[in-house]
């Protein structure tokens, strides 16, 4: 039976899961996605080859495999969590492996000059890395690092598939109980994504043109 | 000893001796960490007794090879190859749309590339099969895959169609127009043929990515590798775990060799194009699902 309230409730409780998720698993990546990086350019051998075929792993296995092998294989062995603990895990694990190249790749972009200069004036490894390197290295991380969490939020709706109550999930149960018509149900939580992603994009797109302007 | 990937070597000078045996030494240490995680994990696993061999019997059966991991990924190639030419189709009308002389046209193609990247590919599948489930209509779980993902790349490919128009030096199709091109010899003669080079990696590299989501027919009961080997591995409740593995190193070893394929194909090519066309061809950063 159609119930506004109670359709309001579904919607509020989705978009919340969702975006709580989101963010939470957002900075598991973003700190297991620093320490990839560092091992991406570490001078140790091992360091980097543990980094590699991590990240080889996480960008090469569908999500949907991942959170299933995490979420309904690794309980078989007697790992009991909380699907929202297996969904922060998984998601986490997954992003990091992506921010990991984001942040990379964004220390490479710094010209070789940048690097040289800052070290034919004398400074150490870690001056060079803290006063010349990373400071330009953030601002071109950034609108990456902006698009990854947009696609993070579209990903968290995998997570329905081992229990977790984000907004798709919400969706089905308000279709197939009747609780509201359909289009209702669709536009509702269609623009839930939108209520996120759009600002995301937008301060993007910002950033991308400050980022621009400071070279 | 020291040789951290080339780019990044900048950071270092070239090391003495006092660097090069401390260098040793954090490699030995970081050597140490990464045994030391892999053991904890590998007695970990073997006291849940994942490596018994009485596990592994039914996930690497023959039969189950043959009924469960052949058919389930000739259907992942299946839907995954159809959802490519749609999404090819779909992503180059769009984004020549987007380029159209036409104002309504652009904004109409604008609409439809803002709109699909911005919800999760989820949605255009499951959302329709709850309706039509809902409804009683049955619909095979097939056509919702290869229709959700065609529309959801065809507006990815679009914006990389756009953004390889749009890295060419404009003084191309002015001197197209200069001597005498029509608009649309312009975009044939011209301007395609040079962006298609700059595009194609990244093209490619996301149809990598299509082929990873078709897992997503698991949610519509499509019978793909994901949805058999699950299915299978709830027979065997025994080697659950061991076959959904089984299937996570399948799509891991084809999209790994196929991502290879791309960057090797964009090595190639970058060696082939000119540099004034591949200087504002930035790498878009690589999208997750």
């Amino acid at each position: 039976m159609p119930n506004p309230k109670l359709v309001l409730e579904m919607f509020a409780s989705g978009f919340w899961n969702t975006l709580w998720l989101s963010l939470a698993s957002f900075a598991v990546a973003l700190v297991l996605g620093a320490i990839l990086a560092m091992m991406h350019v570490s001078p140790a051998p091992p360091a980097r080859w543990a980094a590699q075929a991590y990240t080889a792993f996480f960008r090469n296995t569908p999500l949907l495999v991942i959170l299933i092998l995490f979420g309904f294989g690794l309980p078989k062995l007697a790992i009991d969590l909380e699907p929202w603990q297996w969904a922060l895990i998984g998601l986490g694990m997954y992003t990091s492996a992506f921010v990991g190249e984001t942040l990379r790749s964004g220390i490479n972009s710094i010209s070789l000059g940048q690097a040289e200069a800052a070290r034919s004036i004398g400074l150490t490894f870690g001056q060079s890395l803290r006063h010349v390197i990373l400071p330009q290295a953030v601002r071109t991380v950034i609108p990456p690092l902006g698009t990854l969490y947009t696609a993070l939020v579209k990903n968290t709706a995998l997570t329905l598939v081992i229990g977790f109550q984000e907004l798709a999930a919400k969706t089905e149960r308000m279709i197939n109980q009747d609780m509201a018509p359909v289009w209702v149900v669709v536009v509702g939580i269609i623009a839930c994504y939108l209520i996120i992603n759009l600002p995301t994009s937008w301060f993007i797109s910002r950033a991308e043109k400050r980022a621009a302007f400071a070279r | 000893m020291s040789n951290p990937s080339k780019s990044s070597s900048v950071l270092f000078d070239a090391l003495g001796p006092r660097g090069r045996s401390r260098v040793l030494l954090f490699s030995a240490l970081s050597a140490v960490v990464v045994l030391g995680i892999l053991a904890y994990a590998y007695f970990q696993l073997n006291s849940k007794h994942f490596f018994d061999s009485s596990r592994w019997v039914d996930a690497l059966d023959a039969l189950v090879i043959e009924n469960t991991y052949i058919p389930g990924l000739l259907n992942t190639l299946k839907a995954a190859g159809l959802a490519s030419i749609g999404a090819l189709v779909l992503g180059s009308f769009i984004g020549f749309g987007r380029i159209s002389r036409f104002k309504a046209i652009r904004f109409l193609s604008g609409v439809y590339v803002q709109f699909f990247r911005a919800i999760p590919v989820l949605l255009l599948i499951w959302i329709p099969y709850t309706i039509s489930n809902h409804t009683g209509t049955a619909i095979d779980g097939f056509y919702f895959v290869v229709v959700g993902l065609s529309i959801y790349n065809g507006a990815v490919l679009a914006e990389i169609l756009r953004s390889g128009i749009n890295a060419l030096p404009s003084g191309q199709a002015a001197a197209g127009h200069a001597i005498g091109l029509r608009h649309g010899q312009v975009l044939r003669l011209i301007v395609f043929p040079q962006a298609f080079r700059n595009m194609l990696p990244a093209v490619l590299a996301q149809l990598v990515v299509l082929l990873k989501d078709t897992a997503l027919g698991y949610i519509v009961t499509y019978p793909e590798l994901l949805k058999m080997s699950q299915q299978t591995a709830s027979y065997y409740t025994q080697s659950f775990l061991q076959v959904l593995v089984v299937a996570a190193i399948v799509y891991f070893v084809i999209a790994y060799a196929l991502s290879k394929l791309v960057s090797f194909i964009e090595v190639r090519m970058r060696r082939k194009v000119p540099k004034a066309a591949t200087t504002a061809a930035v790498a878009p950063a690589p999208e997750p699902v």
